[in-house]
């Protein structure tokens, strides 16, 4: 049962991961329409030092690992 | 003679740049962003973090980021975490019994306290107190197409250290629309409880050593990000972690409960398998509105204990007057139990081979909600961010797996936090 | 608009002046009215006498193609017109669509057509102004909509004239920025009359270090220092240009909308942009804005310096 929702969660990932990537020259984005994608906030994670706090308090608190990142060391939780 | 100012229209950055790069298509040095030689930029962060009745906790950082001109950024941080008040030992309310309360209890602070006994139907704490201490650095080096961060981390309280390194690559594809990263880390703790690492699943004996016990984390990960549409992004990425050696909480208990009464009559200390292997995924998408903007992300997360988690988490970035903001946050959070997870263990029962009664790896559930705000001082130069956020955590209150009195207690009784954070940022 | 593009009456030396300063080279030449220098950051003077020449040739095709004191350029053509329709070639096109652009995302502040109005200013420091009526008569043959602009065609009415003068030094900082960096992978730094680009940081993986100039001592003390790996510097002022007007000072940036300069102007207005040509255009912007030029560079997020 577990190894399904496994098996069905990198199905996902990869199926994702394709989505992604279909490149679709027709819609490339061209260099004249970067305005917004600029700005400072356009990012995944655009205040780093609230995300930090978040993993540590959410880590410590939960069972699950963080998301994106693979820095960050250990303490004594989790 | 002089016009009204108004009737121009905040943005005209965007469309400015737009007609220069259409104009100089012919030829210009192209980059996307020019800074005048910021050298410094220093980011301090106070965190006071209070569960009710139980853990408060205050942590002030200081990171410090030097700039190169080649875009080139080292940057160290310093973080020192002061956790007091009580956490749960694992243990289930004692019941009324003919034992007794216990007098006196041993805590991981080294000190032996004496305090109120718990009231019988209430689970039991054990206060504590630490001070840990957290370094890390990182070096950032973007080359044309391809970026790296290669970093170190280091930590130390008074039972555990943690020491690590970590590495990341992205490269950058079909005119930076596209962008693959990898990374892998290590890290190498060790834990040596106060009082010597007690046997597992054991009434809490004489330890075996006083060595320090170790454990290794290997981890990888691979994400893809793209941007869809002039407003849109998205990426997806995966995470695959190893962690081997000592993986047990030295200091949790699980209560052996009468199977008549479900008084509680003793205790074993919990023991974990010496292997975890931890996996996973997560898609996070940032649409911009004409001023403001949306994060969503949802990750799904599943390991080799059945510990099976989603995350959702919603950010609304309202964009305010004077470059400031105002951003709402909820998140979502649930958790189902580790295939070892007992509530308690009955007197009589074989002893598995692995138990903990650690919420942590429980069923339960998490909700966040709270909001972020920005801004800067007129006059004065740096950013501030401030962040108020209520946690609540939800579990069974009455598990399936325990007997008699333990059946009328709230075995989880919801956990309210509060967290203010405060920020400031500079570059100079 | 900043220093007008104009034909040099005095003899010019022919060859840009080489010499060296500490660890790089300089090379200095007189074009578009105005002093320009391109500093090389290489030990090599062979190589850094090519870069030089390479902008040297550049800033002096453009000027004269673009300046209006010539009577031998597209400029001097469409300003004679009279009226009629012109079809142009593809540099001076994208300059007038990255004119137009300028114009309506300005509000029309920012208007080629606005020569016009030195006919009746005459920025000497002396304290003359126009009549409102010698105003309002010039006002009619100013203003960018009155110019019908499709398709690579001019159509510029009788008694308008074109000036690039706002545009064309940027425009050559860039353009000669970009021949350089295509010709080699030194680290360099063009700066025409103040208006500057700089590409790479120097060798030691240090910054250029660009003064910004004291308007009360010019040219003999820098208020600020900007460091600077990459990208362009402009700077939009009154300091040499201006009008004394009932104890205002009026600079020789005019608001084409009310054909009188801007009141409360800054001092001095610097902004730092990936390319030349958008911190002109902003440091201009943020000029014609007045007391709220702070509050306008701010909002676009841009840095900017203002005296």
């Amino acid at each position: 049962m577990r190894r399904t929702a496994g098996r069905l969660a990198c199905a996902a990932l990869l199926l994702g991961l394709l989505a992604l990537s279909a490149g679709c020259a027709a819609n490339a984005v061209k260099p004249w329409d970067r305005d917004l994608l600029a700005e400072p906030q356009m990012r995944y994670a655009p205040n780093p030092m609230l995300n930090a706090v978040d993993d540590h308090v959410y880590f410590s608190k939960e069972g699950s690992t963080g998301g994106m990142d693979v820095d960050g060391g250990g303490c004594g939780c989790n | 003679m002089q016009l009204a100012t108004g009737g121009l229209s905040p943005s005209v950055l965007g469309r400015l740049r737009a007609a220069a790069c259409v104009l100089l298509a012919s030829g210009a040095p192209a980059i996307a962003h020019a800074d005048a030689g910021a050298t410094t930029k220093v980011d301090a962060s106070l965190l006071v973090y209070g569960e009710q009745n139980r853990a408060k906790v205050t942590e002030p950082t200081a990171r410090l980021t030097r700039l190169f001109p080649d875009g080139q950024t080292l940057s160290a941080q310093l973080g020192i975490d002061v956790i007091t008040g009580a956490s749960p030992t694992g243990a289930l309310p004692s019941g009324v019994d003919s034992v007794g309360p216990p007098q006196t209890y041993t805590t991981p602070s080294g000190n032996v306290v004496t305090v109120p006994p718990p009231p019988p139907d209430r689970i039991p704490l054990s206060p504590f107190k630490d001070t840990r201490v957290a370094l890390d650095g990182s070096w950032f080096r973007p080359l044309g197409l391809l970026t790296s961060t290669i970093g170190g981390n280091f930590s130390r309280e008074k039972d555990y250290q943690s020491l690590g390194g970590n590495a990341k690559v992205s490269l950058d594809l079909m005119h930076r629309l596209t962008t693959l990263t990898l990374g892998a880390g290590l890290n190498h703790d060790s834990v040596f409880p106060v009082g010597g690492t007690p046997v597992g699943l054991s009434a809490g004996g004489l330890p075996l050593s006083r060595a320090h016990d170790p454990k290794q984390v290997v981890s990888g990960m691979a994400g893809l990000s793209r941007i869809l549409t002039r407003r849109w992004m998205m990426a997806v990425s995966g995470t695959r972690m190893r962690e081997q050696g000592y993986l047990t909480e030295p200091y949790k208990v699980l209560s052996i409960l009468d199977p008549a009464t479900g008084h509680s009559v003793g205790q074993l200390t919990e023991k974990r398998p010496s292997t975890r292997n931890r996996t996973d995924v997560l898609g996070s998408s940032v649409y911009h509105l004409t001023r403001d903007l949306v994060y969503v992300s949802y990750r799904y997360y599943w390991d080799d204990w059945s510990v099976r988690s989603h995350t959702l988490d919603l950010k609304y970035r309202h964009a305010l007057p004077g470059e400031a903001y105002l951003e709402p946050h909820v998140r979502f959070y649930s958790q189902t139990a580790a295939s070892f997870f007992r509530s308690g263990l009955v007197q009589g029962d074989p002893i598995p081979e692995y138990a903990t009664s650690d919420d942590r790896l429980g069923s339960l559930r998490t909700g966040t909600i709270g909001a972020t705000v920005g801004f800067r001082v007129p006059e004065y130069p740096g950013e501030w961010t401030v962040r108020a956020e209520y946690i609540g955590q939800f579990g069974n209150r009455h598990p399936g797996d325990v007997v008699g009195v333990q059946r009328q207690y709230d075995l989880f009784p919801t956990l309210n936090i509060g967290t203010l954070v405060v920020g400031y940022s500079i570059t100079f | 608009m900043s220093e007008p593009l104009r034909a040099v009456d005095a003899p010019d030396p022919a060859e840009p002046a080489m010499s060296r300063a500490g660890d790089h080279f300089v090379g200095r030449f007189t074009a578009m009215a105005s002093p320009c220098e391109v500093l090389v950051d290489t030990d090599d003077p062979a190589e850094a006498e090519v870069l030089v020449h390479l902008a040297e040739r550049e800033a002096h095709r453009i000027e004269q193609k673009f300046s209006r004191y010539r009577t031998d350029n597209v400029v001097h053509r469409i300003n004679s017109s009279g009226g009629r329709a012109i079809r142009l070639d593809d540099e001076t096109a994208r300059m007038l669509d990255y004119a137009a652009a300028c114009y309506e995302m300005s509000g029309g502040m920012f208007d080629v057509t606005s020569g016009a109005l030195r006919r009746v200013w005459k920025f000497d420091g002396g304290d003359r102004v126009p009549s409102d009526s010698a105003v309002e008569e010039v006002l009619r043959h100013v203003g960018w909509s009155r110019v019908t602009w499709q398709d690579a065609v001019l159509t510029l009415p009788e008694g308008m004239e074109i000036d690039l003068g706002g545009l064309g030094k940027e425009y050559a900082v860039d353009r000669a920025a970009a021949l350089i960096a295509a010709q080699s992978t030194c680290a360099f730094l063009v700066n025409f009359g103040g208006d500057l680009f700089a590409g790479g940081a120097r060798r030691g993986n240090r910054f250029w270090v660009v003064g910004v100039d004291d308007p009360e001592r010019s040219g003999r003390a820098a208020v600020y220092r900007i460091q600077l790996a990459r990208g362009g510097l402009a700077t939009s002022g009154d300091a040499r240009r201006f009008v004394l007007w009932q104890g205002k000072r009026l600079g020789h940036i005019l608001d084409p909308r009310t054909g009188w300069p801007v009141e409360d102007a800054p001092r001095s207005v610097t902004v730092l942009g990936p390319t030349c040509m958008e911190a002109g255009t902003l440091s201009t912007l943020g000029y014609l804005q007045g007391p709220g030029a702070r509050a306008f560079l701010e909002a676009q997020g841009v840095q900017f310096w203002i005296l």
